[in-house]
């Protein structure tokens, strides 16, 4: 990824809450609603698109979001080049899906910043300024959901017990970090 | 504050819904052949009364679907939730 700006090198670790941001990640966005969109999509990522709310599926290389009944972000697991915007994978569904006019594919790569938060304090945190009720979310590994963290707009995905990456767009990015950094020092 | 039931989400606080206004307003199919009053009661007048009412919500800050409900505004009670282009189910 060239002149990307990492949000903040450093790191929080505080009271049993520890946060990073992984970077570059690849983030695709996807929208279609026909059975060829799906077909097509599933032929070229190796993997079926979650159709149950507030789920995700996954292969080794590629994670795929729900986020709407007809909208999903497509992340790579581990990171890619510093050296190069473009992705293959990108072009590859570019090419099939949105010139073919199944659905829209957007490179929304740049657009949202990965942060890595891990702990047994993260769903403490959450509480701390998120309307949702994170009960059923932590037991079930893979689930998503998209809602409002300190009046910001997250995508949040359990990758494991007490483990989640939450996606948060550039432009709130250091805001959410420094709220994230004062609220957890006051766990 | 209450909870709504996004039909696509499930149940997600109202903090994360915006309201849409009154639902299953008709536009006039000849609009040009309205007066001047009739197309302003097309296009302004809201009804606005304690009780019963049908929105339009949407769920903004989640899946972004639109989608209507059925809302006693006296008490925020929430007497139906359905899909868009859904006929309203009787209360």
């Amino acid at each position: 990824m060239l002149s990307y700006n990492q949000v903040t090198n450093s790191e929080i670790n505080k009271n049993g809450v520890s946060i990073k941001e992984i970077a570059p990640i690849m983030k695709l966005n996807l929208r279609g609603k026909t059975r060829e969109f799906f077909t097509n999509v599933g032929k070229n990522l190796n993997m079926i698109l979650p159709t149950e709310a507030n789920t995700s599926s996954s292969s080794d290389k590629l994670t795929a979001i729900w986020l709407s009944p007809d909208e999903w972000m497509i992340v790579s697991n581990e990171t890619n080049s510093k050296e190069t915007n473009t992705y293959e994978l990108n072009d590859i569904l570019f090419n099939n899906i949105s010139k073919t006019s199944l659905g829209a594919v957007t490179d929304v790569t740049d657009q949202f910043v990965q942060l890595e938060i891990k702990g047994d304090k993260i769903y403490e945190l959450f509480s701390s300024g998120c309307p949702f009720n994170f009960n059923l979310f932590r037991e079930k590994k893979g689930s998503t959901t998209q809602t409002l963290l300190n009046h910001i707009d997250v995508i949040i995905h359990n990758k494991d017990k007490d483990y989640v990456n939450l996606f948060v767009r550039r432009s709130f990015a250091k805001h959410l970090w420094e709220w994230m950094e004062d609220s957890s020092s006051r766990l | 504050m209450f909870v709504i039931n996004c039909p696509y989400c499930g149940e997600r606080d109202q903090q994360e819904f915006k309201a849409g206004g009154e639902a299953h307003i008709e536009r006039p199919k000849q609009p040009t052949e309205l007066s001047d009053d009739e197309w302003a009661e097309y296009l302004f007048m809201r009804k606005n009364i304690k009780g019963i009412q049908y929105e339009r919500w949407n769920h903004a800050h989640g899946c972004r679907k639109w989608f209507n409900m059925i809302r006693d505004t006296s008490n925020d009670e929430i007497k139906a939730i359905y899909k868009m282009g859904e006929k309203p189910p009787s209360i």
